[in-house]
């Protein structure tokens, strides 16, 4: 990830000086509500705490205790457990999707309106998007209704609504267009006489895919997988809501602990946590040097 | 399109100009001047540093050492508008927002003209490129050929002393570029002001242009009339990049009466004219050969070809047809490529079949001696002292 | 595969996934906007029990599902202003980036890192930052910037691909032609650009509208929309739930639209304009 290679080349200042002046209020605003409290959170994860206020300090039993904790590494193992499954999932998904929008939909405006038509409900609320599997997943829903309705079961499936299973669905439902966009633009710009070219050279519908339209969009599978990771990694509110409070996540856990005004634990438990996903993110961008490949 | 009155100087000269691009130089201290009211291209492959030159005649970039000057004043650090040229882009760079009419007339917007006085400006040029009923239309909705003119219109409305032209033709198809290359020609001359047309097509450079200017790695290979660089190219380079001609190349093997003979690869034998020069034996030596003063005979089979001094023997690698000639290349058993023009007469009372044998021959006051590199140089002319010898 | 008339086999079978995704995607959106019109007596799933308004009229009139109509308003206000400053802010800074500058690098990474940074943290933070400093958390202040934390790094990515199509010479010629800096901004590069700038605007009003991590610990006292939903979905156990999500999944239908259709208007107006002149 880096930004479009300047089209033109600055020798003198004033071209800098100007660039200054129109980056700086984006630079200002991201330092005051995105650096200035990431650095906050670090010191704070080090502060000591009561009851009801927290006490600046220098220690290190914060981070102590969540090594501590056998709850910490279930917290983990469950959030990585859903990172994976859904990262899965929705390249899977996205990939298909991508790759039927560029390959088999013919004409530009059909195109961008069934692209359109996978967007638009990204531009809707998570929330409701969220709750909308409750009627369907539910022990008298749609899904259990029409189970026993076809005689497959007679007994309504349990497991639907407030279990994994459920959080999985609607991390699917809201996540898999972040897959979908970035692996359609790489593909976009694949030019279609390579497949033609690939074809002629007697390679099969399978062979092409993996052997021509795979590694040329790895850069958008790499953008994909570095948001739904990081989209999942960092969630709370479906794992609540869909798991009925029966599954956490690493910030669910958190979010309780900012409850009931222990600052500093989760002060400390985020900023692991965000090494953790740096630590992801960097193995993402080893495979694939996203960098380059958008500069060129 | 002529104005009212005389335009004023638009000569321009490029004084010493260096241009740099971080690491890599574009333009290498190059000086050229293009007089008031000629239409000057400047022709080299990509990368040869000629749009560079013609962004910086503009103010679009900004030479790293030199000066380019105008009607004899510099005019570095002059904003564009105040230089008194005019540009036009290769894809035109026509607003896609804006009418034909509002492209024509911006430049007048932007020097506060009325709404009714651009607008009436625009329309006459318009009229003058015969696009008087699209004013309304927007670029889209035209041709390519159209949008050119409007391009055209556009750089005109200011009365530029100077229009500055980057491959005009290059997004038109081959009947239209023919078309508006002698159309381009033609309102260079009612307006006689100074045209500056980089392209890098040497038939679009000869057809329109009184100097050719052609380029190579950020320097000047030979900048002269289009006919001399069509007939007499300087070096080998502007031989071979020109078209055209066939270049000879040996090592000296005698000189006499003005006249080296010349041995080149697989025992051929050229004379080639030095005039007063007086070669060093042994040392090489360049020389071109109109590709239409070459005669071709056919060899029998079985018999031995005729060798000789300005004849040389190959087998037809390649026969195109271009209408008025045929164009023959022949395989000589070395690197360079040998063609000859064959008037189509000529050519098909005795056809020739790709692999036949053939003795291509020349008159020797139709070789032309190349200047290339310092081995020309090295032997000093009669009556001076011996230059250093290599 | 393209230019010939017959299909291979393969297009049905992603055109069956294609549409059996989009049945995934829209198909519990639409089952609560229908359960929205439960009866009275209805309740949160099927069988419907009569068609009614009464979930939409309990929207304004209980007062027991909290404050809905005030942080609806809340919340337009705030996605309004989102909106407005991604659009200055990322378009400045957009075009910042065309030229190489010292701390170019600086400026892009900090703006990815706000991005995929996990948005509960950046909430927890500004929190923290304010109740150190001893200052309130309002809506409007807080909440306005954890959310620009979201919708600025976007805006800026979505400049990026505007910018990257559009033709550099469309500047010179401008400058060419007499105009000055400003002249040429306003008469060619905004209005080219537009249609990447409805976009950015697009985006910045709905991930406003609907966020609710960045929002959760940064908005102080009083709830934006869908922080009011959240509270809503662990104490309502009515259809009222699907009336909230119907009337806001409207209004966001009503941005789109709205955006999608200037944009569509414009580009109308040079459909053809690329193939030609870029």
């Amino acid at each position: 990830m880096a930004p479009p290679p300047a089209q033109a080349v600055v020798e003198d200042n004033s071209g800098e000086r100007a660039s200054w002046f129109q980056v700086a209020p984006l630079v200002v605003v991201l330092l005051l509500f995105f650096g200035l409290p990431m650095l906050v959170v670090l010191a704070v994860s080090f502060f000591d705490f009561s009851r009801t206020e927290i006490i600046p300090a220098f220690i290190f039993d914060n981070y102590i205790d969540l090594f501590r904790s056998e709850v910490t590494f279930r917290l983990y193992a469950s959030s990585l457990k859903f990172a994976l499954i859904v990262w899965l999932v929705t390249l899977v998904l996205g990939f298909n999707i991508a790759y039927f929008l560029v390959f088999h939909v013919r004409g530009l405006l059909f195109q961008i309106g069934l692209f359109l038509l996978c967007t638009v409900p990204f531009l809707t609320s998570n929330i409701i998007r969220m709750i909308s599997w409750i009627p369907f997943l539910g022990r008298n829903g749609i899904f259990n209704q029409a189970l026993q309705g076809a005689g497959i079961t007679s007994q309504p499936l349990e497991f639907l609504l407030f279990s994994d299973f459920a959080v999985i669905v609607a991390y699917v439902h809201l996540f898999t267009l972040f897959m979908v966009v970035p692996i359609f633009n790489s593909m976009a710009r694949i030019d279609k006489s390579l497949l033609e070219a690939a074809r002629d050279a007697g390679a099969g519908r399978f062979r092409v895919v993996a052997e021509v339209v795979l590694p040329l969009s790895r850069t958008g599978i790499a953008l994909g997988s570095i948001f739904v990771v990081t989209l999942v990694m960092g969630d709370s509110f479906v794992v609540r809501t869909m798991s009925g409070g029966q599954s956490a996540s690493v910030v669910s856990a958190l979010q309780n602990e900012v409850a009931a005004l222990q600052y500093p634990p989760a002060a400390a438990s985020a900023v692991i946590m965000v090494i953790i996903v740096t630590l992801m993110v960097a193995a993402i961008l080893r495979v694939v040097d996203v960098r380059k490949e958008l500069a060129g | 399109m002529a104005p009212s009155t005389p335009p004023p100087n638009g000569e321009v000269a490029v004084v010493g100009v260096t241009k740099r691009f971080g690491e890599t130089t574009a333009v290498r201290d190059l000086s050229l001047t293009i007089p008031h009211g000629s239409y000057c291209c400047l022709l080299g492959p990509s990368g040869c540093g000629k749009t560079t030159i013609l962004r910086m005649i503009a103010g679009h970039e900004k030479p790293t050492s030199g000066d380019i000057r105008i009607g004899g004043q510099s005019v570095l650090g002059l904003p564009q508008v105040q230089r008194g040229t005019a540009m036009m882009f290769q894809s035109y760079a026509l607003f896609p927002h804006r009418s034909v009419l509002d492209n024509v007339a911006f430049a007048l917007k932007m020097r506060g003209a009325s709404a009714a006085e651009r607008h009436a400006k625009a329309r006459e040029l318009l009229t003058k490129v015969q696009l008087e009923k699209f004013g309304d239309r927007l670029p889209a909705q035209l041709s390519g050929g159209q949008q050119q003119r409007v391009a055209l219109a556009r750089a005109l409305i200011t009365n530029p002393r100077v229009l500055l032209l980057d491959e005009p033709l290059s997004a038109l198809d081959e009947y239209l570029r023919l078309r508006m290359r002698g159309e381009l020609r033609r309102v260079q001359k009612e307006l006689g002001i100074t045209f500056v047309h980089v392209t890098h097509t040497q038939l679009e450079a000869i057809a329109v242009a009184d100097m050719v200017v052609v380029m190579a790695q950020g320097h000047i290979e030979q900048a002269a009339s289009a006919r001399d660089i069509f007939v007499a190219p300087r070096n080998a380079y502007v031989a071979r990049f020109v078209g055209g001609q066939n270049v000879l190349a040996g090592s000296v093997e005698s000189v006499m009466n003005g006249t080296a003979a010349v041995a080149g690869k697989n025992g051929m034998r050229y004379a080639i004219p030095v005039g007063e020069r007086r070669p060093m034996r042994g040392s090489p030596l360049w020389g071109s050969i109109r590709r239409d003063r070459i005669a071709i005979e056919k060899i029998a089979p079985g018999a031995k070809p005729a060798s000789g001094l300005n004849a040389v023997v190959g087998e037809v690698h390649t026969l195109e047809n271009q209408g008025s000639y045929v164009k023959v290349t022949l395989d000589l058993g070395d690197s360079e490529e040998f063609v000859a023009h064959v008037l189509d007469e000529t050519f098909f009372t005795q056809p020739l079949d790709i692999g036949e044998r053939v003795v291509a021959r020349w008159s020797a006051s139709d070789v032309k001696l190349l200047a290339d590199g310092p081995i020309a140089e090295e032997t000093a002319p009669a009556g001076t002292a011996m230059a250093t010898a290599g | 595969m393209h230019g010939d008339d017959t299909r291979p086999w393969t297009f049905y079978a992603f055109a069956a996934f294609f549409t059996l995704f989009v049945l995934f995607l829209y198909g519990p959106m639409i089952v609560i906007y229908i359960l929205s019109f439960q009866g009275p007596n209805g309740g949160m799933t099927f069988p419907m029990n009569g068609v009614s308004l009464h979930w939409f009229s309990a929207l304004v009139s209980q007062t027991r599902v909290g404050d809905i109509a005030g942080s609806f308003v809340r919340s337009l206000g705030l996605a309004a202003m989102v909106a407005v400053i991604t659009v200055v802010l990322a378009v400045l800074a957009g075009l910042a980036f065309r030229r190489r500058f010292r701390g170019s690098a600086f400026a892009f990474y900090l703006a990815i890192a706000s991005l995929i940074m996990p948005g509960l943290f950046v909430g927890l933070g500004i929190a923290l930052t304010f109740r150190l400093l001893g200052l309130p958390t309002e809506w409007f202040t807080t909440g306005l910037g954890a959310q620009l934390t979201w919708t600025l790094p976007f805006g800026l990515l979505i400049m990026f691909a505007v910018l990257g199509r559009f033709n550099r010479s469309y500047e010179e010629a401008a400058i060419d032609l007499g105009a000055s800096n400003w002249q040429k901004v306003k008469e060619v590069t905004l209005p080219i650009l537009l249609p990447g700038i409805i976009g950015v605007a697009l985006f910045g009003f709905t991930l406003s509208y609907d966020e609710i991590a960045r929002t959760a610990l940064a908005a102080g006292a009083k709830n934006t929309l869908p922080l009011e939903i959240w509270a809503m979905t662990t104490n309502v156990t009515s259809p009222t739930l699907y009336a909230v999500g119907a009337v806001t999944t409207i209004v966001s239908f009503i941005v789109i639209v709205l955006s999608l259709g200037s944009i569509a208007l414009v580009q109308r107006r040079r459909a053809a304009a690329g193939a030609r002149t870029e």
